[in-house]
């Protein structure tokens, strides 16, 4: 059985605490029998629970490079926050060349259909009314599919730019050279291996599979060493590279265009946010948001190595050399092997509506019903003992019979209480020969 | 004749309460989202209830929302006890609002407030006075 998602519990190492219960932005995750375990239906591949694990009980699997190796034809993505992983000493060329020498028949730059999306985006937002978001983010597209189901038709229905590229770079083996190749891709983020399984607003991902920049770096550092480039080799990449931290398409968008757009990372604040655009609290002069679950964009990404502090420094000095080196400030706004890429999504994105409590109204009625007084009776403590991160997820979790009321220990408590009440009272209704009896023994 | 309405929330809103401004509108919109109604009416809900709340907060001593539901429509009641609305036409002017100065730099006040609740609304009837403060109520359908 294929696994829904890449974030997964390591049973021998889960504690049973409920740290990663109380950061999980879509109460996905119950502990029960001292294991914490996450909910399929909910869960959307943010990676929040493991950096809340102090245990690292959570984790994600990707692929191996010695299984990606055993392709017969296998080819790299690298994105874009990638090279925030290095010293801007370090040229990208030389980064690239290293990865090829792991076993790679070539390696492309997912910041080239970057570049290439923010173009089409920028002609989309003019040739269309209506604001937009990014989809580039597919924990963000989850989340919004999960929770903020009446603004899916906000999506911008455009790919993101791995699968732009990987689509690309397959037509280009095939036509070219009849081979079909295995794209994988150098993730920081658990999220980007999903849609390898479970594509979004497509059929199927143009990637075979994902490899995390953790399970690779070290192999690449020591390729690195022996790497010794031509003079003709050492060209920089792309300007778009910037897209790998927050604000960088945006930062695309304006160089081009005085555009209202907003970029907002981090999946706390941007649930505030969609929020926010939900009531119509938001200017509707913003055009676009380019969201992302990380904190900082991707380089914030938990799979990657170096913090995302350093990252963004890194990532800053290689665009600075990048501007000196190419001698101009801005990516080109028309490009012609454009047309070469496919950007529009061939399925709808649809709503994932698992919040009711039945599909029939009136059960569904006579449910919420049961949940509002259960959620009186609850104590209101918050405290996650029962394993439910608060005590409305738990009163929704013992209406539908998934918990009991008795896994609250405040609950317990008082029945145990009542129960002492009873034995109590019970104790002292003896026959009245032995109750006298117990009297005189009193006594003396 | 529909059926019986059946209340599914009251919130009381406190004036100049920002902080928990918004408050009752989310929890309807989680309700209606437990309750399975479409999306698009969530939407329309949250945009409605977020504005009369908001005006509550702003323009009032204090009040309530109440929400009553049937599988047929949704009734959304906002009451508050003062100080009232002094020209009810013009509140339904966009542009026109009697916000102040401090209000209107917080962003607020733009006189589109009940203009975008009537937009999104199936009915909306508005009894205001001096005395009595100002009773709003809305009904969204369900069925169409």
């Amino acid at each position: 059985m294929t696994k829904k998602h890449s974030v997964l519990l390591k049973e021998e190492k889960c504690e049973g605490c409920t740290n990663c219960v109380k950061g999980c932005p879509t109460k996905a995750i119950r502990v029960h029998q001292g294991k914490a375990w996450i909910k399929e239906d909910l869960c959307i591949d943010c990676a929040e629970c493991i950096r809340a694990c102090e245990y690292h009980a959570k984790y994600t699997k990707t692929d191996q490079l010695s299984e990606i190796m055993e392709s017969e034809y296998p080819i790299i993505l690298i994105p874009p926050s990638f090279y925030s992983q290095f010293s801007a000493k370090i040229s990208a060329q030389k980064i690239k060349k290293a990865i090829k020498k792991l076993g790679f028949k070539e390696v492309f730059d997912v910041a080239d259909a970057a570049a290439a999306l923010s173009r089409k985006t920028l002609d989309f937002l003019n040739n269309n009314s209506g604001t937009y978001i990014s989809t580039s983010c597919p924990v963000i597209v989850r989340l919004i599919k999960l929770q903020f189901p009446d603004l899916i038709e906000m999506l911008i229905p455009l790919k993101s730019p791995v699968e732009l590229i990987a689509e690309r770079v397959e037509r280009k083996f095939k036509e070219e050279k009849n081979i079909v190749p295995d794209i994988f891709f150098l993730t920081p983020c658990p999220a980007k291996l999903t849609t390898v399984q479970r594509a979004i607003g497509q059929k199927t991902s143009f990637l075979s599979g994902a490899i995390g920049v953790e399970n690779i770096y070290q192999n690449i550092y020591e390729s690195l060493e022996d790497i010794v480039l031509e003079e003709e080799e050492n060209q920089l990449t792309t300007l778009a590279t910037i897209w790998g931290s927050e604000g960088g398409e945006e930062s695309i968008l304006k160089s081009w265009q005085n555009i209202n757009t907003l970029s907002v990372s981090g999946i706390t604040e941007v649930k505030k946010l969609l929020d926010e655009i939900e009531r119509n609290n938001i200017p509707e002069a913003i055009r676009y948001f380019e969201l992302t679950s990380c904190t900082n964009g991707c380089i914030g990404g938990v799979l990657n190595v170096i913090n995302p502090f350093q990252s963004q420094f890194n990532l800053e000095e290689r665009i600075k050399k990048i501007r000196e080196i190419m001698q101009k400030e801005n990516i080109d706004l028309i490009r012609k092997d454009d047309e070469f890429y496919n950007f529009a999504l061939s399925n709808k994105i649809t709503a994932d509506n698992v919040s009711k409590l039945d599909t029939d109204f009136k059960k569904a009625m006579q449910k919420l019903e049961q949940l509002q007084k259960e959620i009186e009776i609850l104590p209101g403590l918050d405290c996650a003992a029962c394993g439910a991160p608060d005590c409305k997820t738990f009163a929704e979790d013992v209406i539908n019979g998934r918990a009991s009321r008795t896994d609250c220990i405040f609950m317990l408590r008082e029945q145990l209480g009542r129960l002492a009440d009873d034995l109590s009272i019970l104790a002292n209704e003896l026959p009245p020969v032995m109750g006298s009896k117990k009297e005189e023994a009193d006594d003396s | 004749m529909s059926l019986q309405k059946q209340q599914i929330l009251n919130k009381e809103i406190e004036s100049f309460d920002f902080q928990s401004g918004g408050e009752a509108s989310s929890n309807l919109k989680n309700i209606l989202r437990k309750l399975g109604v479409p999306s698009q009416t969530v939407r329309k809900t949250a945009i409605i209830t977020y504005e009369l709340e908001m005006n509550v907060v702003i323009h009032s001593l204090g009040g309530e929302l109440t929400a009553l539901i049937s599988e047929e429509e949704l009734e959304i009641r906002v009451d508050d006890s003062g100080p009232g609305i002094e020209d009810l036409d013009k509140a339904f002017t966009a542009g026109y609002s009697t916000a102040s100065n401090e209000i209107r730099e917080m962003g607020f006040g733009a006189g589109m407030g009940l203009v975008n609740v009537k937009r999104y609304a199936d009915q909306i009837d508005v009894k205001s006075s001096k005395e009595k403060g100002t009773h709003v109520k809305v009904i969204i359908n369900l069925t169409n």
